[in-house]
């Protein structure tokens, strides 16, 4: 059970970065390798991780069950499963590229006696929009997970922080090698869409095997109050 | 007391230390002398004279890799051996009127251009609004009617204008490679769909070692014209990828007699139609065992890590 959780907690936060470096890749089309880009997206996960620290503590202490943060983390998945089909036309909306009217001081070219015509578009507020749109819940999910958690995995008072510190420990490692191995491997070996499927369909399974878990173990016996 | 003499010791090794690294430096830089040195937004930009060869350099980042190369006493000439190579493009083409060339640089193409062919207009898309400044201040590039400046993604302004070309050429490189998205089938098909009747797109390939990525980007190519070309620019690496929309093969004498119509009686400082001779290799039916890149799956930087082993050799261009 505490092994399993550790598992979990180690998934998702493996699931959560190879999300956030897939993001670079959907979006670098449209927007270019810009540090903005970057930023914005990182910032995205960030936000969303922090609104779900809130919420997934508030939901944990009205009664932790294994279920729920079977189906919160199946939800994240069936979100991140659908993102390839509706990632253009987001991107599309947000920053609409083709047939945007261009400015009229740019001229036919060669008329001008200005030699830089034009200035690039303000990336900050597309970038942050199609982040948020695309990535927000999913992180906002995966956020919840640690301190949901939590609850279910500590037991004594005494404990909270050497059981906080198992869980922050697991949930970077899974971060760190989600990163890594997403980087140096993944996305080479199934691209973008692929991966974004395949994080989609591990977090669903994740999902299922919590629920299928909590269903197995005796019930009647929610997590001590502490 | 022991604890001072350590200390001592320690902060002496570090000042020596210092100063020789600083001498050293000192005496590296005699016949080089480092004209501009700055963060931009993209790069570190380094602009680099090299007094023993009266060339001035363009650098990005730390590599060593040359951007850019002009000769101080001719800075109309193309120095690098690629830029030549890319101007042949413009005699694939027949009569060129309108250009695009994605990637500044050191704006040795625009210089050489504005001299020989003023009346050709040439928008240039540059993403680092630096190294506009830095041409500008270090590599005479001056404002021309012909000749403006978009300082923008080159993905993002082929998108975003309907404007169309006769020539595309494709020079943007992050340090030392190509940006994936500069790289794919989607950015080499809207390249096309910027193309006028019979256009030309142009792309310059640096790669230190043959790799799985020059093939890939081959293939690409490939997938997308009709007809295909692949210049071998010297022995510096380069090679430059020619696609055009004309579906009929432009054989070498037709290619040649176009450069040389082009080049007229202008002083060129080299030949371009016996480049065009020298270089010439038919791309269109070379079959290569590489997949293309797409938006989806790009892995730049896997495959010039990789040394192209499934490549077929078989049913080389005429």
């Amino acid at each position: 059970m505490r092994s399993g959780l550790l598992i979990t907690v180690f998934l998702a936060g493996g699931s959560l970065m190879s999300l956030e470096m897939a993001s670079f890749r959907l979006v670098q089309p449209e927007f270019g390798s810009d540090i903005i880009v970057w930023g914005s997206l990182i910032s995205v996960f960030l936000g969303g991780l922090a609104v779900g620290a809130v919420l997934g503590g508030r939901l944990a202490d009205r009664g932790p069950r294994l279920w729920r943060l079977g189906a919160i983390l199946a939800l994240a998945g069936a979100v991140t499963l659908t993102l390839p089909l509706y990632s253009d036309a987001v991107l599309e909306w947000m920053f609409p590229g083709e047939g945007a009217p261009l400015p009229a001081e740019w001229g036919d070219g060669g008329n001008s006696d200005q030699l830089v015509v034009y200035q690039p578009p303000d990336l900050r507020w597309p970038t942050l929009g199609v982040g948020t749109i695309l990535f927000g819940l999913p992180a906002l999910l995966l956020g919840t997970v640690t301190p949901y958690t939590a609850r279910l995995f500590i037991h004594t008072l005494g404990k909270v922080g050497t059981g906080v510190g198992h869980l922050y420990g697991a949930s970077t490692v899974g971060s760190i090698l989600g990163t890594l191995g997403t980087a140096f491997y993944l996305i080479a070996w199934m691209g973008t869409r692929w991966l974004l499927a395949s994080n989609g369909l591990l977090l669903v399974g994740l999902g299922l095997v919590l629920a299928v878990a909590d269903f197995l173990s005796p019930r009647g016996e929610p997590a001590p109050d502490v | 007391m022991k604890r001072t003499v350590v200390f001592v010791v320690v902060a002496g090794a570090l000042v020596l230390g210092g100063v020789a690294v600083w001498v050293g430096a000192q005496s590296a830089t005699e016949t080089e002398q480092v004209r501009y040195d700055r963060e931009s937004r993209y790069y570190r930009v380094r602009v680099v004279d090299y007094l023993d060869e009266g060339r001035r350099c363009l650098h990005f980042s730390k590599s060593q890799g040359i951007q850019s190369s002009m000769i101080l006493d001719d800075p109309i000439q193309l120095d690098l051996r690629y830029s030549r190579t890319m101007v042949a493009a413009l005699a694939l083409h027949a009569a060129p009127k309108d250009v695009l060339l994605v990637g500044l640089g050191g704006a040795s193409i625009p210089r050489f251009m504005n001299k020989h062919w003023p009346d050709i207009r040439l928008d240039v898309v540059e993403i680092d609004a630096d190294v506009v400044q830095v041409c500008q201040d270090w590599f005479e590039l001056k404002g021309a009617p012909c000749l403006r400046i978009i300082v923008m993604d080159g993905r993002m302004y082929l998108k975003r204008s309907r404007k169309t070309y006769d020539v595309i050429l494709l020079d943007a490189y992050a340090a030392d490679r190509i940006p994936f998205h500069l790289a794919t089938m989607e950015f080499v098909q809207l390249a096309r769909s910027r193309l006028k009747p019979g256009g030309v797109v142009a792309s310059n390939l640096w790669e230190s070692s043959v790799n799985r990525f020059y093939y890939a980007e081959l293939k690409t190519f490939q997938m997308v014209f009709p007809q295909t070309y692949l210049f071998r620019a010297g022995s510096s690496g380069n090679i430059v990828v020619f696609g055009a929309l004309d579906p009929n093969p432009t054989p070498k004498a037709a290619w040649v007699a176009r450069a040389k119509a082009l080049a007229g009686d202008r002083d060129l400082k080299f030949s371009l139609p016996a480049l065009v001779a020298d270089e010439y290799e038919v791309l269109t039916d070379l079959r290569i065992a590489e997949r293309p890149l797409t938006d989806d799956m790009a892995p730049v930087d896997t495959l010039r890590r990789e040394h192209p082993k499934h490549f077929e050799t078989a049913g080389t261009g005429k």
